[in-house]
């Protein structure tokens, strides 16, 4: 009788505890989601603002052919990247490794543009580009401050799943590590400089 | 050595906390004087030993500090925004400056994870701006137009996460708070002033009652005017403190000094101050007309600001700001 009081109360504190580790685990998965869906709202404004923004330079920029589709390649390509990753259910190592890797030729091939761009005098004072650089350059900012709210929740997640004893469950919950939006040089952390 | 920026918020809450203790005690010890020296002016008014003046005293001041706390409090910063005359910019805005502003806003909104604030432009061509508004939910922030056309993309992103310091901070409660009470001392000496001028005038002094009446009158001004004037000084230090916390945040929520620190400069180099001599919102923006040097600004020197931010003083080395 009182072998059973006792195991009932233990397998009672371990239900309640369960309980609570669960719901932590899912709460912090629903942030790093909601944190990522910021992020992705201003990538996929910035994916549709390059079209646009490589239509309207077209008729300046003639002879710099090369450049503009090397753009329009690298963003083809973020943009499937992010795709994808969206599609295997958010930040998980391989699909976050391929996204990052196309954004960082993207940015590359972004700056080369805005660079060239700079020897284009008629370009630099037409309205419709003013209009487009800004938008580009406040969609750049967001994306960098989303960032950065991004990385504390999957911090705060991923610490939370490796912690003891946790650790134990977490994996049996679907839980697992997500990655980390690390851009690699200390340069390319600041957002891509959108002007001319 | 930098000083640690958590350090520092704790310790102006802690200030603040002290200055407003502080007010209530003033206010009390204040009560008790004026019950007294009407005592002795005038000692057979006093049938009863309760303390009437004294208790209206500290009862009309804490009503009216109330009152003008729930009215900022329903009033919300867009209240503000356009009681200083201010007009509100919309995304269905066509000027480029304009949407830059409000791109700006969103920006630092994500960056510091608040709200976006209502975002309104004051036709004012010095640099100046200000948040009001008690909650981040009811905030408004406000930018000149000098500002607008003086500063660059990059300082403006500073001057609007500077606002943002200060929502986030919880700086404008706390001068609402203030500006509150000092108000209540105000009306105190203002009603004082106004029932002296009509007893002089109806010229009721021989009476009994308008003696009284009138030496009431006199204790109430006086002892409001002491604490109206030392209110003002309180009000102006907490605040100074809070400028320097929310040029951090401003580094805090952009990870770049510079656009501050350029955006000072450019206001420390410019001649013109045109901003509405407005006495219950003066906190909320610099200026230095007030008299009295030091003691009345609400803003410390923007030299200092400068200094400080330069020397990444508040500014901890876990947000990883290059010096």
């Amino acid at each position: 009788m009182t072998l059973t009081l006792i195991l009932l109360a233990i397998a009672a504190v371990l239900f309640f505890w369960g309980m609570g580790a669960y719901n932590n685990l899912v709460t912090l998965k629903n942030q790093v989601q909601n944190a990522w869906s910021q992020i992705d709202v201003q990538l996929q404004r910035r994916y549709d603002l390059i079209p646009n923004l490589v239509e309207s330079v077209k008729g300046y920029m003639a002879y710099e052919k090369g450049t503009l589709e090397s753009v329009i390649k690298a963003r083809n390509q973020a943009a499937s990247a992010l795709e994808s990753l969206d599609k295997t259910g958010g930040p998980t190592e391989g699909s976050m490794k391929e996204f990052l890797g196309a954004e960082s030729s993207l940015r590359g091939a972004l700056g080369q543009f805005f660079a060239l761009a700079e020897n284009y005098p008629e370009l630099r004072a037409s309205e419709n580009m003013k209009m487009l650089q800004e938008e580009l350059a406040t969609t750049e900012n967001k994306i960098a401050f989303s960032r950065q709210a991004y990385n504390d929740q999957a911090m705060l997640y991923n610490t939370a799943q490796q912690k003891f004893p946790v650790n134990m469950i977490a994996g049996t919950f679907g839980h697992h590590a997500v990655e980390l939006y690390e851009v690699q040089d200390q340069e390319a952390k600041k957002a891509v400089k959108v002007s001319f | 050595m930098a000083m640690d920026f958590w350090a520092a918020q704790k310790r102006a809450r802690y200030w603040t906390t002290l200055y407003i203790a502080l007010f209530v005690i003033l206010t009390a010890v204040m009560a008790v004087c004026v019950e007294l020296a009407l005592r002795a002016f005038s000692p057979d008014y006093a049938e009863t030993s309760f303390p009437i003046f004294g208790a209206l005293f500290a009862f009309l001041t804490f009503i009216v500090a109330a009152f003008q706390y729930l009215n900022f409090r329903t009033q919300g910063g867009s209240f503000v925004a356009r009681s200083l005359g201010a007009r509100e910019v919309r995304f269905t805005s066509k000027n480029p400056k304009e949407l830059q502003l409000l791109n700006i806003v969103e920006e630092i909104s994500i960056a510091s994870g608040m709200p976006m604030p209502s975002v309104y432009i004051l036709n004012k061509p010095s640099i100046n701006a200000f948040a009001a508004g008690l909650t981040p939910s009811t905030a408004a922030v406000t930018v000149t137009d000098g500002a607008l056309d003086t500063l660059n993309r990059e300082e403006l992103q500073g001057v609007i996460a500077h606002e943002f310091g200060h929502i986030s901070n919880g700086d404008m409660a706390i001068s609402m708070r203030l500006a509150a009470l000092v108000m209540g001392f105000f009306f105190i000496l203002f009603i004082a002033l106004r029932i002296l001028r009509i007893s002089s005038l109806t010229g009721d002094q021989g009476k009994k009652g308008g003696q009284v009446l009138v030496l009431a009158s006199l204790v109430f001004f006086l002892a409001g005017s002491v604490m109206w004037f030392f209110g003002s000084i309180l009000k102006s230090a907490v605040s100074r403190e809070r400028e320097y916390l929310a040029d951090a945040s401003a580094v805090q929520f952009t990870r770049n000094p510079d656009g501050i620190v350029n955006a000072l400069r450019k206001i420390a180099n410019e001649t013109v101050t045109d901003m509405p001599d407005n006495g219950a919102y003066s906190h909320l923006y610099f200026d230095d007309r007030t008299p009295f040097s030091g003691l009345f600004h609400t803003h410390p020197p923007l030299k200092k600001r400068i200094q400080a931010l330069l020397n990444r003083d508040y500014i901890p080395p876990e947000w990883n700001i290059p010096s």
